[in-house]
């Protein structure tokens, strides 16, 4: 049988069909208000001392774009590899994404960043402004003095940097151990702002006489020299601790194997501190094949060090003995001894942490081959006398001094100035300091201050290069957004991930660096874990929701006023908090 | 290819068959196994379609009227309060003229809850302009799901295919299902008369003002009207092809009947039952099982009829303040044409069970009864919980 086929209808199809379409009517004519896209500061960025604009470098790196990443990190920051590996990282500190898993990995793609930034032989690619003829010396060549003359430089000034020591790097170099920070990644970084055109004189300290030289060579001066006086035990026998800051520069300046360490290698050497540098001093006594031993006057949990050194470090065999406060080092036979006040914790102080008082009558005593201190570092001269000098214009990371008309401004920064002696401080002083000075050669000593604070980043100290140049970035909203101002219905768990360490046994056989960088395949995951807060990063969900298909894409995104009828949908479904409603229309 | 299916894999296999471009749903027992069999095979790819998961029946129906409005087919299915919620956009899909096939099964609405069988929710959107055909079984199911697309193709009318809860919805039986080699011979890709186009830009459904929007209601007439005819020209070709006609009415041992049995959906295999059993103790029995309701087939229904006695109603549903709806339409198709009585029952309300002998009960009643009852009579009511 043949199929049948169904004649074809004659019915009218009559609907209301017209071939203008409706966009003739302009609904946006009855709206009272308007959303409009408006990028804001996510917290990681606002709490990064060195203003890195971290939602956009994780967007960037999620994208495997990760040459934009990094010259997005070098634009704030000319140390990630350093700061990649030491950073105390507070952006991960304060990263919205705690409220729903755990922060993003932000330090260890930094790091991995660089490092790939480094396997690639990328330039930076940024380009100095042109030159001003301004010269600035720069005492230190640690963090703050690097960071100084790359910001000056890049601000069109010219830098010769001054540094004591044998080497450039500060701290960096010779504070903390190579299983931390391997020289080659410190040398790279170095090179980095060498290669600017910076000039680094080693072994050549900036005393009095170059001071008053300096007036006619030079235009400023920044000091970043840091703390140059170790600090001693105030006990009966302190001098017979040695300084471990000391110990731990011999020990990067030379082969450490050949660093002598008093006493007999069966008893332990008292690090005395609670501090990153206690812990490094302890480690690296470890890889030399002896016992170290920390003394601290207060909790475990107390400590200044970060808590996953303190780990690594017991994990690697060294002792804590907590709430021990030296009472007197004594010297013996071939050893020394030091007898230690038991403490206890009383009321927390102004500061918030946990005050301690001695247990009446409770001591101990430890029989140790050597005791090194590491309770901090002050101002050598002469820049402790300046610090006391209150006739300076004090910014939240330098001092500026400009003392008399036609004298030479100085301007301190580092950990001679800042309350946080960290890296990223250090660097945030040096950018501090470039902006200040680029501001008082411009407009003069009343404009410094004003335009430091016009290059915040978000509500805090925490300041940028780009926002002060006027850069896209300077648009953005200062407003910090928060966990409540994201929707929280594009976000999923993901696990956060981190390099691999080496196991501790295999770690304190040398001066290996212990962590591993993300493989690639990992730092895309952890950069797409980023919400990247505040910041537009095309995922047009307001163009997909919008009932009025009033969003649109030319060269930048917008909100068509014609057709929008100010619904807010779009800023209620933005993942990001990237679009704000403007109310009423103006 | 003979499997075996529920009722809801039979429709969305129908579905996949018709190469259906979206699908748009939100599940609600007892349609649910339809979707989530849509679901996966959008999913997996063995339907190149997508699937809009939305937050309510109102935007599901919305989600398809704009799809069709694009010139795709497209596909939803819903029950019960679902329905309810859609309603409005049930009007507009009609009013619309778009051709999107929907699959309702037949639940009971609320409150108090209840999942099961009961057909008042499809019968309360009998004026939305939908064509409502009512299956029996799974091979029913599929047949007039594929059929669906060429009718609401071929008038611009959306078409309700309703399967009754669990008995259908839920039921493995034996269905033959077509290659699809035989399917695209049978459903062609649609070709819509009119759709949205960005690259074209147009106005549809805008303002029709007093002076022209009695003629677009009479437009939606006229297609109605015209259904049964195409539909049966639909229903030859698919014979010619698959061998199975189920007709917009379908009788059962009526060449003689006296008294005749009308009913719809699964009660019909019961009733069947029943007829033989009469048939068999010397009884003119037959029975008339209605598919399509809306349009309402009056001149199959008044020719089916035109020798029966006495006519008896089994209705599982109720206009409250009417009383059965098959019932009602019913006695208005045969106004006019026809004095036979007509006895109007309702019971199997919420899922109970229609027996055998639930037929049998009614057709003694039927037939020892001089006239029927003003009002439709409640069938095996349990009286005592219904003490004032």
């Amino acid at each position: 049988m043949k199929p049948q086929s169904v004649a074809p209808l004659a019915l009218p199809l009559f609907l209301p069909m017209a071939a203008a379409p409706t966009t003739a009517n302009r609904t946006g004519s009855w709206s009272t208000r308007q959303p409009r896209y408006q990028n804001k500061t996510a917290p990681c960025s606002s709490h990064c001392p060195c203003g890195e604009e971290i939602p956009r470098i994780e967007m960037l790196a999620a994208r495997g774009e990760f040459a934009a990443a990094w010259r997005a990190i070098l634009q704030e920051n000319p140390l990630p590899g350093c700061c990649g590996r030491v950073c105390f990282h507070p952006c991960e500190g304060n990263c919205n994404r705690s409220e729903l898993d755990a922060p993003v990995a932000i330090n260890a793609l930094e790091r991995f960043l660089d490092d790939q930034a480094h396997r690639a032989g990328l330039a930076p690619g940024l380009t100095p402004l042109p030159s001003t003829g301004r010269r600035i010396a720069i005492a230190g060549a640690g963090p703050a003095g690097l960071a100084a003359a790359w910001f000056l430089t890049l601000l069109g000034h010219s830098c010769e940097i001054f540094e004591a020591a044998a080497e450039p790097g500060g701290l960096l170099r010779y504070g903390i151990p190579a299983y931390r920070l391997p020289a080659a990644v410190l040398e790279r970084e170095i090179s980095r702002i060498t290669t600017l055109g910076v000039p680094i004189h080693c072994d050549t300290a900036i005393d009095s006489g170059f001071m008053v030289a300096a007036r006619a060579r030079y235009d400023a001066l920044f000091v970043g020299c840091g703390n140059g006086r170790a600090l001693g035990l105030d006990i009966p026998g302190g001098e017979l601790a040695s300084d471990g800051l000391a110990f731990l520069h011999h020990c990067r300046a030379q082969d450490p194997a050949a660093v002598a360490i008093p006493g007999p290698a069966t008893l332990p050497v008292a690090v005395i501190g609670g501090g990153n540098s206690a812990i490094d001093i302890a480690r690296t006594l470890v890889r030399l094949g002896r016992r170290a031993t920390i003394v601290y006057r207060r909790r475990r949990a107390d400590m200044p060090a970060f808590a996953h050194e303190i780990t690594r470090a017991l994990d690697e065999g060294v002792e804590l003995i907590e709430l021990s406060a030296p009472l007197a080092l004594s010297r013996q036979d071939g050893h020394l001894e030091l007898s230690m006040q038991k403490m206890r914790t009383g009321e927390p102080g102004a500061d918030g942490r946990m005050r301690v008082v001695p247990l009446p009558g409770e001591t101990a005593a430890l029989t140790v081959a050597a005791a090194c201190t590491a309770i901090g570092a002050a101002a050598a001269p002469p820049w402790a006398e300046w610090i006391a000098d209150a006739a300076a214009l004090t910014l939240s990371h330098s001092r500026l001094y400009c003392r008399e008309a036609g004298s030479l401004p100085v301007i301190l920064g580092g950990d001679l100035i800042n309350r946080e002696e960290s890296v990223a401080d250090a660097i945030a002083s040096g950018k501090e300091a470039a902006i200040a000075l680029d501001l008082l050669f411009r407009d003069g000593m009343a404009a410094v201050a004003p335009g430091v604070a016009q290059s915040r980043v978000g509500a805090g100290d925490s300041l940028s290069l780009e926002v002060y140049l006027g850069g896209p970035r300077a648009s953005r909203s200062r407003r910090v957004v928060t966990w409540t101002d994201l929707n929280p219905d594009y976000f999923t768990p993901a696990p956060a991930e981190r390099g691999r360490s080496l196991a501790p046994a295999a770690a304190t056989g040398s001066f290996a660096e212990i962590e591993s960088a993300l493989e690639e395949e990992q730092a895309l995951a952890q950069a797409a874990r980023c919400c990247n807060c505040g910041l537009c990063n095309d995922c047009d969900t307001c163009r997909t929701f919008c009932p009025e298909a009033a969003v649109h894409l030319a060269s930048a995104r917008s909100v068509n006023p014609d057709y929008c009828k100010g619904c807010g949908i779009c800023i209620t479904e933005c993942p990001r908090s990237a679009m704000t409603m403007e109310e009423p229309l103006s | 290819m003979r499997s075996v299916l529920e009722g809801s894999q039979a429709a969305a296999e129908a579905v996949r068959l018709a190469r259906v471009k979206v699908v748009s749903a939100y599940p609600i027992t007892p349609q649910t196994h339809i979707v989530e069999e849509l679901a996966k095979f959008c999913a997996e790819g063995s339907l190149d379609g997508r699937f809009i998961c939305v937050e309510s029946e109102h935007s599901a129906m919305a989600s398809v009227i704009g799809a069709a409005s694009g010139g795709v087919r497209t596909f939803t299915a819903s029950s019960s309060h679902g329905l309810a919620l859609m309603h409005e956009m049930l009007h507009w899909a009609a009013g619309a003229r778009l051709p999107i096939v929907m699959a309702e099964v037949n639940r009971a609405l609320g409150p108090g809850w209840n999942l099961w069988m009961d057909q008042t929710d499809s019968l309360s959107q009998r004026d939305t302009g939908w064509i409502q055909l009512y299956c029996a079984d799974g091979q029913e199911v599929l047949d007039t799901t594929l059929q669906a697309y060429r009718l609401a193709e071929a008038v611009n009318l959306p078409v309700m295919v309703t399967l009754d809860a669990f008995f259908l919805s839920h039921t493995y039986e034996p269905v033959d299902v077509p290659t699809q080699d035989e399917v695209d011979a049978f459903l062609p890709p649609f070709v819509p008369k009119f759709r949205m186009d960005t690259a074209a830009p147009l106005s549809l459904h805008g303002v029709a003002p007093i002076n022209v929007y009695m003629e677009m209601r009479r437009s939606i007439q006229m297609a109605m009207e015209a259904v049964p005819e195409v539909f049966a020209g639909i229903e030859a070709e698919f014979q010619t092809r698959f061998g199975r006609r189920w007709g917009a009415v379908d009788a059962y041992r009526l060449e003689d009947a006296e008294i005749v049995l009308v009913t719809s959906g699964t009660a019909a295999g019961t009733a069947r039952v029943a007829i033989d059993q009469l048939r068999e103790a010397g009884e003119k029995a037959g029975m008339l099982r209605i598919k399509m309701f809306r349009p309402f087939p009056v001149r199959e229904v008044r020719q089916a009829l035109a020798k029966a006695r006495k006519v008896a109603v089994l209705d599982r549903n109720c206009s409250f303040g009417a009383g059965g709806i098959f019932a009602s339409e019913l006695r208005s198709a045969l106004y006019g044409a026809a004095t036979v009585p007509v006895w109007s029952y309702i019971t199997g309300l919420g899922g109970r069970d229609v027996t055998v002998e639930t037929i049998m009960n009614l057709y003694t009643r039927t037939r020892d009864a001089v006239q029927p009852e003003t009002e439709s009579v409640w069938l095996e009511l349990k009286e005592e919980l219904l003490q004032a």
